[in-house]
Order: structure tokens, then sequence, then C-alpha cells
């Protein structure tokens, strides 16, 4: 009997903020710190216990939850998750550094938070069961409404947690319904997303399916014209937090997981709406980024661009495109969620993200700069980066089977390179106007420990991508292969 | 002629007429309590029958078969047409029932309320109306402790009103509830008429009798309007509504509202008499009565939104999600009456639970102005956290009892109505969320204008009344299974008569 890792992985965190409370309150930031620790080695174990090359779905674990409604506490990887709990893990370390010395008023709430908001991610990458898979989608709402609402960046933060809230709320709803009418469309009704993958929907199904799925993950996403949360968040937001949310592309997961496989018919026969979908996407988030002047929105803006240019990729349903789409979806979680967190410190030294209140900012901060140079480079999908593997996939397979789209996004991607360079230049070049940027000082060694690991990974996968392409690739292989009609 | 319902007699599953000794034990609580007068061992004896109360229920749950759907623990006394019995439907009420009145002898401690003794006392007599109503099988009866029960919380009203405005509430719960009471009366006499009249002169109110000689017709579809609209006063139902808002704002803050709407009798009562003795009626007014629902869900959702006291907030919530309640019920389908008795326990708990925070902070403020609360989490973090997972609750987050019955509903709900009015009433749903989560910033996250450092911390009683509520909600949210059991079978005898 081989030990229950992937729950030792979902429930570390748990473990961890139940004994926040049990030791004084001084100790919390350091429990806390342990606990991600120990998740991320979890993480990593099952990194390394995963065979790429054996069977699809592996660790998994069942357990039968609700009996009269057939639903079952099952967890398991494939090629396409097994990446993603370890990124979640470096994340959330990265973020608990970002905010060491800022939380003061109830420190253990705040950690416990964290580590719920943890625990929920952790379930969504590892759930194969419909309602498991809803239960842990839910309730990563509660920490970040009150991690936004009780410790924002900004005064009316909490009107934004509760816009936040409803917002997910409101599209957790067609969600539900798309698992019940799943559930309901077989002839035992169950939510195993292994038995549900094995029995294809009937036509007609399938279409209100994906419907329902695309309101539900486009709201996370975000897929314009659901984006509106995502900026006021990024202003209002800690920016550990926003590295968080934005870091991990939950939406696109679901999209990969549970939309397009359990309606393969419907999904290929609306690939225009999909494709479309992601070109409006990437080009609003690509000009986005060029109205903007404040650097946190700036960066919410290219995530929308390239979550865009992900969902177009997907649209092609090739292992290639779902491939890239993974690959650029972790990339994302390290270069973007760096990026963020390389601002958080920023803010905490100039008190804005704005480059009307910079300026020259590389002058005095010249770690952070060359830093957050390099996440944003990463960010735009510069060759040499973790993105670039996962871009260059997707708009091949973008060209391959939207050639129009694929150009639009090419053109697309090449604005939100320059709007990124411009804002860069405005922010960190010239001379030093404000008190606060000349006064700042640099990276310090926790500060800067994050950033190694951040650069190191960034630069690491960019340079030697394939033993990390490799892990996907047969999960990919068949995920393309369960499509074929 | 038993119209299709069947029961085992008590000495088959127990060695005490079990149900008996149910309804007695609050009565004789009463008049100890009563006795004691206002000597501190009053409040003791009230606590100690309370819980009492709620043990014995425990074992009467443990002793019935879920799995049959015949009615359990039977007892009959012929010449006073006295006939009780359980079974899962029934005892999920029971239970909150039981729980409910228990949290609030303990609750009613902590606020350090006038003459408690008293106090207890009269809440025990409405303890055994409500228990009364839910375990009789005749429809006279239910229609008597229905009378009691009122009484019992008119009087509480009357003598613990925590404001000036009370008489003008209090005339209107009278006005409205004596109406409700009549219309439902006059329900009970056109069915005991109509079984007089098919077994020549005879008459009857019991459920097995009347079942059997459904009236045709005219007298039906009176007799369901009769019935079913002295039900949604009870309930309350939209637009019938209006006693709740100003009870609530004015009358005693935690007691009455949850005696009226913790334990939703309203709904059982349509699930227990209604459905089965007017099925025609029933199928034929389905898409009438879910309109209105639906409206309902709506028109009281962005009442709530119009309050700027917690309480009357509060009473809209009831209103909206009770609509929920009867959209369940009237999708005459297993599963949606399943979910139904699940949500309406899930509501009942989680909505007493925010009453009493409210009766906390009440006790604090002296306010219950959404205007003037402010900052209240730095002080009371745990009642805020509380009150803020009631809330969730009452949305269906996962977690909460009101997850698996939310989604049996939405299931029966395809089935019956079809996807778009499914997602209208979870959209309902959403709104809810809407204000209570406004009403939450509101009052507890917000920045205080007097900074809130004169309010208590939170008291042991207070933790000890929400940590009981909180466990046994996400105990039966996350083990859903044991209860899902409980209801199954019964529901599905409900539904059953309604074939499709």
């Amino acid at each position: 009997m081989t030990p229950p890792l992937l729950s030792l992985l979902v429930f570390l965190p748990l473990a961890g903020a139940a004994l926040l409370w049990l030791l004084p309150a001084c100790a919390a930031r350091v429990v806390t710190a342990g606990a991600m620790l120990a998740t991320l080695a979890a993480a990593s174990a099952v990194m390394v216990a995963f065979d790429p090359d054996g069977p699809r779905f592996q660790l998994i674990e069942r357990v039968l939850w609700v009996a009269s409604l057939n639903v079952h506490y099952q967890l398991g990887i494939d090629g396409l998750s097994v990446l993603f709990p370890p990124a979640t893990a470096l994340l959330f370390l990265g973020a608990l550094v970002a905010s060491w010395n800022l939380v003061h008023d109830a420190p253990r709430f705040y950690y416990s938070l964290l580590l719920l908001l943890q625990c929920a991610t952790l379930g969504i990458f590892c759930a194969l069961d419909t309602v498991l898979f809803f239960v842990f989608w839910e309730l990563t709402l509660v920490p970040l409404y009150f991690l936004l609402g009780r410790w924002g960046a900004v005064a009316g933060s909490a009107r934004v947690a509760a816009h936040y809230f409803l917002i997910m709320l409101a599209g957790g709803v067609p969600l539900l319904l798309a698992f019940v009418l799943l559930a309901a469309s077989q002839s035992v009704p169950t939510f195993d997303l292994l038995a549900l993958l094995a029995v294809p929907l009937p036509h007609a199904t399938q279409y209100a399916f994906l419907l329902l799925c695309l309101i539900g993950f486009g709201v996370k996403v975000p897929l314009v014209p659901l984006h509106t949360w995502l900026p006021q968040f990024a202003l209002a937001a800690p920016g550990s937090l926003t590295a968080l949310l934005v870091g991990l592309k939950l939406g696109a997961y679901g999209l990969v997981r549970f939309a397009i496989p359990l309606a393969p018919d419907a999904a290929q026969d609306l690939h225009w709406l999909l494709a479309g979908l992601g070109t409006v996407t990437l080009i609003y988030g690509a000009v986005g980024i060029l109205a903007q002047s404040n650097l946190r929105v700036a960066l919410a803006y290219a995530s929308i661009c390239h979550v865009g240019l992900a969902v177009l990729g997907l649209a092609a349903f090739t292992a290639q495109g779902v491939q890239g789409a993974v690959s650029l979806l972790l990339s994302f979680s390290v270069a973007t969620g760096g990026a963020f967190l390389l601002l958080e410190f920023l803010r905490q030294r100039t008190g804005s993200t704005d480059i009307h209140s910079l300026g020259g900012a590389a002058k005095t901060m010249p770690l952070l700069a060359s830093g957050f140079l390099i996440c944003g480079l990463a960010g735009v999908g510069m060759p040499g980066t973790s993105s670039f593997p996962g871009e260059f996939m997707l708009i091949l397979a973008a060209l391959q089977s939207h050639t129009g789209a694929g150009m639009a996004a090419l053109f697309g991607l090449a604005i939100a390179a320059a709007g990124f360079l411009a804002l860069y230049r405005k922010a960190f070049f010239g001379p030093v106007t404000r008190r606060e940027v000349a006064e700042a000082e640099d990276l310090r060694p926790r500060e800067w420990a994050v950033l190694i690991v951040l650069i190191f990974l960034v630069g690491a996968i960019g340079l030697y991508p394939s033993p990390w392409l490799e892990i996907v690739r047969p999960a990919a292989e068949a995920w393309a292969a369960g499509l074929a009609r | 002629m038993s119209g299709g319902f069947s029961e085992i007699l008590w000495p088959v599953q127990s060695g005490l007429p079990l149900l008996l000794v149910l309804q007695l034990l609050p009565l004789v609580g009463a008049a100890v309590v009563f006795a004691f007068n206002e000597r501190s061992t009053a409040v003791v004896a009230g606590k100690v029958f309370a819980l009492a109360e709620l043990l014995l229920c425990i074992v009467v749950a443990s002793r019935i078969k879920p799995e049959s759907a015949t009615l359990q623990l039977a007892e009959r006394f012929v010449p006073l047409g006295y006939h009780v019995a359980v079974d899962g439907i029934s005892l999920v009420f029971l239970l909150v029932a039981a729980l409910l009145t228990f949290l609030m002898t303990l609750y009613g401690m902590s606020r350090g309320m006038i003459s408690p003794g008293r106090l207890f006392a009269v809440l025990l007599v409405a303890e055994a109306g409500l228990v009364g109503m839910l375990v009789t099988l005749n429809i006279a009866w239910f229609a008597a402790f229905s009378a009691l029960e009122l009484w019992a919380v008119t009087y509480l009203l009357r003598r613990w009103a925590s404001s000036r405005a009370e008489t003008q509430a209090l005339a209107r719960f009278v006005q409205y509830q004596a109406f409700g009471w009549a219309l439902f009366v006059g329900g009970c006499l056109v069915l005991g008429w109509s079984h007089a009249d098919a077994t020549g002169g005879r008459w009857s109110f019991d459920l097995f009798d009347l079942a059997g000689t459904v009236p045709a017709g005219k007298f039906q579809t009176a007799a369901f309007y009769l019935l079913f609209y002295g039900l949604a006063v009870r309930t309350p139902l939209f637009p019938l509504h209006g006693w709740l808002p100003n009870m609530a704002q004015h009358g005693l803050i935690a007691v009455g509202p949850a005696l009226m709407v913790g334990v939703k009798v309203g709904i059982y009562g349509m699930l227990r008499f209604v459905l089965p003795l007017t099925p025609a009626a029933v199928e034929y007014w389905q898409p009438y009565v879910v309109g209105f629902a639906m409206a309902g869900v709506f028109f009281t959702a962005a009442l709530a939104f119009q309050q700027t006291n917690l309480r009357r907030l509060l009473a809209f919530a009831v209103v909206s999600h009770t609509s929920l309640l009867v959209i369940g019920v009237f999708s005459l389908h297993e599963a949606g009456i399943q979910g139904t008795v699940l949500l309406a326990a899930n509501f009942g708990l989680a909505v007493t639970g925010m009453w009493f925070i409210v009766g906390f902070v009440f006790r604090r403020t002296g306010t219950t102005e959404l205007g003037e609360l402010s900052g209240l989490f730095e002080r009371i973090p745990f009642l805020a956290i509380a009150f803020l997972i009631f809330g969730l609750a009452i949305v269906g987050m996962p977690g909460t009892p009101g997850f698996d019955a939310a989604h049996l509903i939405l299931e029966a709900s395809i089935d019956s109505f079809g996807a778009l009015p499914t997602v209208a009433a979870a959209l309902g749903n959403v709104a809810a969320a809407g204000f209570l989560l406004w009403a939450f910033q509101r009052a507890f996250l917000s920045q205080g204008k007097q900074g809130g450092h004169d309010v208590d911390r939170t008291m042991p009683m207070e933790y000890l009344v929400c940590g009981i509520a909180l466990v046994a909600m996400l105990a039966i949210g996350f083990f859903t299974e044991p209860w899902l059991h409980l209801t199954e079978t019964a529901s599905q005898a409900v539904a059953e008569r309604f074939a499709r």
C-alpha cells in the first residue's frame, strides 16, 4: 500500500494552519514557512513519484464520500497537472516572503487563510471528481475574500473583495449546473472524471455543458468580456495576493481538464468560438497595456493577453497546442508571479507602482529593476526565458489551425512587448524626481533569495526546456487523442 | 382506507411510547420551570429539559429504520383522534427544533434577559407546540398545536419586546397569524367535511382517512388554497410575509424569529398534509406557485438590499430563501423534496445562528442599524467569522449542508422546469450572497467612526452557542451521507404520489 501522497500534499497546509493556533502568535510566520516548505517537498515528491511514460492518471486515491449521490473523494494527477503543485507551492512561499514584515494584526488568522487558500488551490489541481473539484474551487473564495477585504492595499479593498466574491460565486452557478447536467446525462449519475471521460456525452448535452463551462471558467480565466474584476483586483490587492491569483491560472486549467475533454465534439464544432474568444482576449489585453500607467494593472492586462493566447492555442485541439498551453501557464506562475512579487517589494519602498511617481527607479534599485526586467521579458515571451517554448508551440499550433487568428496573435504579442518596454522605461529609467525613489534601498537578502530562485527557474527552463516538456508530452498526446472523432 | 400510507406501531420498535414522551417532556419542563418561578434553579431546569428533549430526539432517530417508507413509532388513541408517527423527514425537522430550543436556552442566559425563568417556561411551551406539529398525523391536532405555539410566541413578543414600536409589530403579527390560522382551519374543515360526505357522516381529520377520501374538483382546489395560504402566512411566503420584518425589528431579537422561522413547520406542513391530501390541485397549480416563488426570490432580495437595519435585512433573507424551499417542494420530484428538507434544516440553523449573533451585537452596541455599526471584526472576530459562515451556508457554500441540498434542488428543478428557471433560481441565491456580504462588510469590516473600542470581547457562552451551531452545521456539511440516507426513502414516498 503506497502512502496517500496526494492527500498528504493537499492537506499539509491545512495541518500547518491548525498548528498555528496551538502555538503563540509570534511563531505564526515561521510555522507557516515550515508548512509551506513541507508542502513544496511533498509536491516535489509527487513530481518524482510520477512516471511520465506510465498510465495517464497516477497516484489515484479513491474513497466513497457521499454514497447516495455517488460522489467520491478522488485525487490523482496526470502529466498536464503534475507540474502545477510544485509551481503553486513555490509561489505561495514567495508570497509569504513578500509579506514577511507586513502582517501585524491578527497574524495567525492571516497565515491560516493563506494556508487554507493553498490547500484549496492544490485540491483543484489534484481533484478527479467534479464535485470535489467544485468544493475546492469555491473554497478558494473565502480566504481570498478575507485576505483582500481585511489586508487590502487601498481603502476600498473591502468593496473590491465583495465584488470579486460575488462575480466568482455567480460564475460558480453555471459551473455547478454544468456538472449536474453532466452527471444526469449518464445512465448511473456519476461525478467521477475518469468514468465520464470514458463515456462520450450525447451531442446536445455537450453544447450545453461546454457553454456553461465557458462562462464558469471564463470568469476565472478571465476571458474578455468577463475580465472586469481583474484590473481592479490587481490595484486593490497586496502584490503577494495578486501574484497568487494571477500566477495560478485556475480558469485555463479548468478548460484543459474539464470543458474540452468532456465535450470534445462540441468544442471542435465551436472551435471558432474558442479561438475567437482567445484572440479577442489577447488583443484586448495587449491594447490594454498601452493605456495603463500603473505597473500592477499593466501586468494584469499582460496576463489577460497571454491567457488569451493559451485559449487560442487550445482551440487547435492538437497535442502541441495543449502542451504549449500547459507550459505557458506554468511559466506564468513563475514569471508573472515573480513580477508581481517584485512590484510588491517596489510598492513597499515607494508607496506606489504608478509610473508617474516612479521614474529612475533603476538608479537606486538596480537589482530590483533587473529582476523585474527578466520576469517581465519572460512575461512577454522573450526567447531564452521559460515562456518561450510554450509560446512558440502555441503560435505554431494557432497558425496551423486558425491562420488569421495566429497572425493577429503575433501582432498582439508585439504590441504587448512594446507596451511593457515603454512602461518599463518610464518607471525605471530617466531622472529620479521623487524623494521616495531616491531614498529607496535595494533588495534585502530575503527578497534576493526569492528572486534568485525565480530567475533561476525562468532561465533554466527557458534554456533547457526538454525535461519539462517531456513530462507534459505523453499526457498532451493522450489528451489530443481523446478528442479525435 | 389508509390512502397509501402504512405505519409500524410503537411496541414493535421500542419499549416506550417515545413520541408521547417527546411531546410531554417540554410541557412538564414548562410546568417545572414555571413552578420554580424566578429562582435560579428555574434557569438550570430549563436548560436541562431542553437538553433532555434533544437527547430524546436523538434516541428516536436511532430507533427508526430510515430505509422503510412507512411511518414509524406510531401511536393511536382513537377517541381523541390522537395519532402520531415519524419518518425521516419529520425527524430532521424534530432534531432541528430540539437543537434550536436548546441553543435558545443557552442564548437566553448569555443575553441577560429579564425574568429568565418565565422566558424559559414559555420557550418550552413553544417547543411543545413545535414538536406536536411535527409528530402528529391529524390535521386538526396540527392546527391545535400551531395555535399553542403561536400563543407562546405572542406572549414572548408582548413581554420581552426590545423596542417601543412593539405594539405595532405585535398587532401585525397577531393579525397575520390569526388570519393564516383561520385559513388553515377552514381547509381542515373542507377536508373533514368531504370525508364525512364520502363515508356517510363520519367526521375525521386523520391523515390516513383523509388521504383515502380526497375531495374532487372545486372542493379540492378550495382545500388546497386554504391550507396552502394558511401555511404560506406562517412560512412566510412572499407576498404574505408582512408580519416578519416588523417582528424581527421590534420583537425579542433572536428567540421570537427563531421560533417562527428557524423550524420551517410551514414547509413541513406542505410536505406532510398539502401534497398528499390535494394532489390534483397541487399538480394543477404548480406553475403558478413556482412562478410566485421565483418572483419572491428576487423581489425580496431586492428589498433586502434596501434595508438599513440588520434585523430587517435578515427577515427579508428568510423570505427570499423560503421561496427557494417552496420551489423545491413544488418540483414534486424526489430529489427536490429531499433537497428541500435538508435545505430547510440548513436555513433554520444558519438563520438562527445569525440571529443569535445579531443579538450579541445588540447587547454590546444597543443598535442593529447598519449605519451605526462598524469595525466589529476587530473586537469580536469569532462572532464575525461565525456570521459569515452562517451567511455562506445560506448561499449553499460547499462544506455546509446547503451545498448538497442546493445541488439536489437544482437537479430536480432541471428535470421539472428546465434549465432557464433553474439558472434564475440559482442566481437569486447569488443575490442573497450579495446582501449578506454587504451587511457583513458594513457591520463587521468597515472602519469605525468611534473606533469600536468599547465593545466587549466574545464571552464563553457566546463561543459555546455559536460553536455548537457551527460544528453541527459543518459536521452535516462534510458528512451528508447519514442525512441523505435518513431522508431518501421518505422523500421518495412523498414524490411517488405525483407520477410523471
